[in-house]
């Protein structure tokens, strides 16, 4: 299980803070008892001897009682802090591992960034409140029950007995509470995607005249979510009313048993034996007795969400699918291929269709190749698989030297949060010079000195693009893949959000800088318009080769 | 209201304002936790008494001890205090959840009620982030900081006043003194932890931004080698953000335990002093044990001061940022009066011509991108705008829609200026379909009907018709049912554009308004979908921009922009 498996190298954390809160169990005791026997003496004995040493002895068990429970606190903290800083690097390794594609299959990047800030962090309270308390909730108690039987064991077996109880009772209403847990998850995420869409759509809700209701449709999403965020906390509440209930009921019978023991009313057992000390000293001990397990009862919720997120989590880490990386070369590859792909199947789904079939397929340096098909017939994979973002079920891939760095352009651009300059950097070295990032946008047809980048290199990005329209962002995509040098152009449907006029005149510069570089392009269209213009056409239908024409 | 409101305003005025609604319900809560921690108090306070006394009475010290009311107060302290902590915790988090409910629906209206320019402007994730994190956090605010402070005060004084009446002056001012600390020691932890607190929350707002970019552009990351680098930037940014939030976490701990051990202290103090006072006859013995263990009651009141008071960073940070949205605080839930624009009101008056005189276009502080621009559009001669790229096709269209000022000269619609129409009408009369298709996450039925929830599935199914959808979607099974995906990703391109086209179809606004319509479109589903929307465009007001103007009717009128160019 995750839980455990993230637990495992940052352990001796736990070890020291159950140590430290064992520790601070019995410093509370030593006060007990020295307060207990100060007003015990000075009611039954006043002036046999000073008060000074147990005065002392009270003051050292209160100093070294919060410094353990400091100490018990601080490293229940550092674990969670490990942990999670772990996890996190675990979700980055994993996205880098995978590649986009099989990202794309394990949700959009808001619920990754989602991820990765919420639901790790709904992992903290487990780690930093949860297992210190579920291990000191059964110690802590022992050392102060076996302290209790020391002085009288009918009051001892008071607290013995309303004791397991409150586990009892707290299952009961804990059973529901994960189901519930997860369901709130799932809420909270579904509320942050449908913010997420109506705050990008407002220019439509607004041409719609539709503001208003979305408004309305916002507040009834929220009200859905405030109502079960509420029967969690209600379960939550509930089962610590539960434990409160218990241990305020068990003081009080405590007090009173040691009360009417110290009249003289009980004769039974020790009861008569009881002293004013033994009588303040269990009494002393019973609130002290709850506490750990009250701390359990608070910590018990923490629990719920961090497994509730942790089983959303844990098929992210799926090991099985992995993406190739780069891939091999191979040994023998004829000089004037750069790609060559042998009865290559790609399966997503091990037991689902195949997104590719047995497909053989050779492509020389400086090839322009066009990929068509109807949607789902397998381009994109195609498209992936050459990336390295997905590998091969059965058959082999390689890739000549030159082939092994490549430029990426897909249907809309991602352009990265921060300025014109730093996309363009992305291609290549980071001290590249200005006139070199002006050329190349010029040479994609998107000139500095256009209108809307007032500041030119410097104009700001925002997210989603913003500030650019759609081809202009293709066309930043081109002059990044310019500047990177790369001899390998994968292209997925680039010009297939743009209107026809700037498809046209993107396709032409990129066929005109790829034949002046010698670029090989493995371009994925569905316009004939587009594949036209190409020296090679593949079609595919189902995952399958049906037509490979030279033009 | 939102615009009123007075910017000066501060955080803390903003969060008054915010929780003023629900101020009944929040004052029982902060009652119910006094209560609790009184009980608990007088649970301990009374117990001590009650067994020294029995002590002294059974060692025949005390006489005519009186047994019922001791042991009924214990038992009653016990109940009240289980019951009005669930209480507290249920109110409490009830009504506050409420107000934040309230809250995220009345910043989204505020949202949706900035200026065009100024919505452009904000980034979607991070606003997503202040609509939901951002206002969990404030809850912080009557929950744990300002609840707390009432409650621990009336627990104070509750004690206080005891000791006034059961023992000498320097016990009062023992406790006040504790109190006095505890109260320093928590500032102390809140002025620690505020820049932090704010500084953590912007933080948290940056990193969303580069993981949406780390995770959005893998491909490229990957592409261009650059995934260690970005990796290595987001670790950085985490553990800058996790050890600046494990400092947060400390300081709270260890304030808490500093106060815990301050009052742990003071008891010892407490017992010394009523020590000193019984053996010089001036209290009895139970009452020294009461004012002990009163005292040691105090400390659930007083240990949680410190550890709330770090969190004012991150709620008041929150709220400077919901501020800078001009969110209305005022949460009180109010009747509804305004008048939804969403159900088809009167008709818009009938429009009989579409005229722009002297108009020049662009972006302010730039060179007219096109200027002296003259035409009139008329029901039955749709103009037909194209010219070479890059000319401001795209910007005119979005002028004459309304959403941009025009630099100079006029559009005039029926004899009144567009720019002088209110929003409602001006929306009512000018259907747009801007260049890049904007669909909702939701189905197609949802989608046409927007803004128009009472149209029927006919008449979606005949729009859908005749843009050429109909037949894919009905094969495709779930019909109007069928979930475009986040930003129409369950389309193609072509698709999605006749999704938008439909929608354009059943607005039937009296002008229409077209930014190259078919784009993704093969060549005979454009003629197919042209042939049956033209009746109706020939019907009303139109333009259209395109850069293939030969594909269109040759009867409709055309305009080259080339002329009007810089």
């Amino acid at each position: 299980m995750l839980l455990n498996e993230l637990l495992k190298p940052h352990r001796h954390w736990l070890y020291l803070s159950w140590s430290a809160g064992l520790g601070a169990g019995l410093a509370t005791v030593g006060l007990a008892g020295s307060i207990a026997w100060l007003v015990h003496r000075a009611v039954f004995d006043p002036g046999a001897t000073s008060v000074w040493p147990w005065l002392g002895l009270a003051l050292v068990a209160v100093i070294a009682r919060h410094a353990l429970q400091t100490l018990r606190d601080w490293a229940g903290q550092h674990l969670a802090y490990r942990v999670r800083r772990d996890l996190r690097q675990r979700m980055l390794a994993t996205a880098a591992r995978i590649g986009p594609v099989h990202l794309a299959h394990r949700g959009h990047s808001g619920a990754w960034a989602s991820r990765y800030q919420e639901q790790v962090d709904a992992l903290a309270g487990y780690y930093a409140r949860f297992l210190p308390t579920l291990g000191l909730a059964l110690a802590v108690p022992l050392v102060l029950l076996a302290a209790a039987f020391t002085q009288d064991w009918i009051a001892g077996l008071l607290l013995l007995f309303s004791a397991p109880l409150i586990p009892v009772f707290m299952a009961l209403i804990g059973m529901g509470s994960q189901q519930i847990h997860e369901m709130q998850q799932d809420q909270q995420n579904r509320l942050a995607g449908h913010f997420l869409d109506r705050i990008r759509n407002l220019d439509l809700l607004r041409r719609s005249l539709a503001l208003d209701a979305a408004t309305d449709e916002v507040a009834i999403a929220t009200e859905g979510y405030r109502r079960l965020s509420m029967r969690v906390l209600r379960v939550a509440f509930l089962s610590s009313a539960v434990m409160e209930f218990f241990s305020a009921v068990a003081i009080g019978l405590v007090a009173i048993y040691v009360g009417f023991s110290l009249l003289g009313f009980l004769e039974f057992g020790p009861a008569g034996q009881m002293t004013l000390f033994s009588g303040l000293f269990v009494l002393l001990l019973a609130p002290e007795y709850f506490q750990p397990l009250r701390l359990f009862a608070q910590s018990y919720h923490d629990r719920a969400g961090a497994v509730a997120a942790a089983a959303s989590l844990a098929p992210l880490f799926d090991e099985r699918t992995t993406a190739a990386g780069v891939p091999a070369r191979m040994p023998v590859i004829p000089a004037e291929f750069l790609l060559l792909l042998d009865t290559v199947s790609v399966r997503y789904d091990p037991d689902g269709p195949a997104a590719l079939d047995s497909l053989t397929l050779q492509v020389t340096a400086g090839e322009h190749v066009a990929i068509v098909g109807p949607s789902g017939s397998g381009k994109s994979t195609l498209l992936a698989l050459c990336a390295g973002f997905v590998s091969p079920s059965t058959g082999s891939i390689a890739l000549a030297d030159p082939a092994r760095s490549f430029a990426w352009i897909g249907q809309r651009a991602h352009l990265f949060h921060g300025n014109l300059r730093d996309n363009l950097l992305l291609g290549t070295a980071d001290n590249t010079p200005d006139d070199l990032l002006i050329g190349a946008l010029n040479s994609a047809g998107l000139p500095v000195t256009d209108p809307t980048l007032p500041l030119g290199l410097d104009t700001p990005i925002g997210e989603g693009n913003r500030g650019l329209s759609g081809g202009q962002a293709q066309r930043v995509a081109l002059a990044r893949a310019l500047l990177s040098g790369s001899r390998l152009w994968l292209l997925d449907e680039p010009t297939s959000a743009l209107d026809p006029e700037t498809e046209n005149d993107l396709l032409q510069r990129v066929l005109e800088h790829a034949r002046e570089r010698a670029v090989t392009i493995l371009l994925a269209t569905h316009h004939a318009a587009v594949h036209a213009r190409l020296d090679r056409m593949i079609r595919l239908d189902h995952g399958r080769l049906v037509a490979d024409e030279h033009v | 209201m939102a615009d009123s409101w007075p910017t000066n305003m501060s955080d803390w005025d903003f969060l008054r304002q915010v929780f003023r609604g629900s101020r009944v319900w929040t004052g029982s809560a902060y009652l119910l936790l006094a209560l609790t921690w009184i009980a608990g108090i007088a649970l301990l306070a009374l117990s001590g008494w009650f067994i020294t006394a029995s002590a002294l009475a059974g060692a025949g010290f005390l006489l005519g001890l009186e047994l019922f009311t001791p042991s009924a107060g214990i038992r009653a302290a016990a109940i009240l205090r289980t019951l009005s902590r669930y209480g507290e915790r249920v109110i409490g988090h009830e009504a506050v959840l409420r107000v934040l409910a309230r809250l995220r629906a009345r910043s989204f209206a505020s949202i949706s009620r900035l200026p065009v320019s100024a919505q452009r402007q904000l980034r979607s994730g991070d606003l997503q982030h202040r609509l939901t994190t951002d206002i969990d956090t404030l809850d912080a605010i009557p929950l744990r900081i300002t609840g707390p402070i009432v409650a621990a005060t009336l627990a104070a004084l509750a004690a206080t006043g005891l000791t006034l009446w059961l023992a000498p002056w320097p016990a009062t001012a023992l406790l006040l003194t504790t109190a006095g600390l505890t109260l320093s020691a928590s500032l102390l932890a809140a002025r620690v932890g505020r820049a932090r607190g704010r500084a953590l929350v912007e933080q948290r707002s940056r990193q969303r931004v580069a993981l949406l970019d780390f995770f959005g552009g893998l491909a490229d990351l990957i592409a261009y080698r650059r995934v260690d680098a970005e990796r290595s930037r987001l670790e950085a940014l985490e553990y800058e953000q996790a050890t600046a939030a494990l400092f947060q976490e400390r300081v709270s701990l260890v304030a808490d335990q500093a106060v815990q051990g301050m009052v742990a202290l003071t008891t010892l103090a407490m017992l010394w002093l009523a020590l000193h006072w019984h053996a010089h006859g001036v209290i009895d013995a139970p009452v020294a044990v009461l004012l002990t263990l009163m005292t040691l009651g105090l400390n659930e009141a007083l240990s949680t001061l410190p550890g709330a008071f770090w969190r004012t960073g991150e709620s008041l940070q929150a709220a400077t940022r919901l501020r800078a949205l001009g969110v209305d605080p005022s949460t009180t839930p109010r009747p509804r009066t305004r008048v939804s624009h969403s159900k088809v009101a009167e008709p818009p008056a009938p429009v009989s011509g579409f005229r722009v005189s002297n108009l020049a276009i662009g972006f302010a502080g730039n060179r007219p991108l096109l200027s002296g621009l003259n035409f009139l559009l008329e029901p039955g001669q749709p103009l037909v705008l194209h010219g070479g790229s890059g000319l401001g096709k795209s910007t005119l269209l979005e002028t004459l829609a309304g959403e941009r000022v025009p630099l100079s000269g006029s559009i005039h619609l029926t004899g009144r200026s567009i720019t002088e129409l209110p929003e409602p009408l001006l929306y009512r009369t000018v259907g747009y379909l801007p260049q890049e298709t904007r669909l909702l996450d939701d189905s197609v039925a949802r989608n046409l009907r927007l803004g128009q929830p009472e149209l029927s599935d006919v008449m979606l199914w005949n729009a859908l018709e005749k843009v050429d959808l109909a037949h894919a979607l009905r094969s495709e099974g779930s019909g109007l049912d069928y979930p475009v995906g986040e930003t129409g990703r369950r389309l193609s391109g072509g698709q999605a554009r006749r999704m938008a086209l439909a929608w354009l179809l059943l607005r039937a606004t009296p002008v229409v308004l077209l930014d190259e319509p078919f784009s993704g479109l093969d060549h005979n589903t454009e003629q197919r979908i042209l042939a049956r929307i033209r009746p109706w465009l020939e019907a009303r007001c139109a333009a259209i921009v395109t850069h293939a103007p030969e594909r269109l009717p040759r009867e409709w009128p055309r305009l080259d922009l080339t002329g009007n160019a810089r």
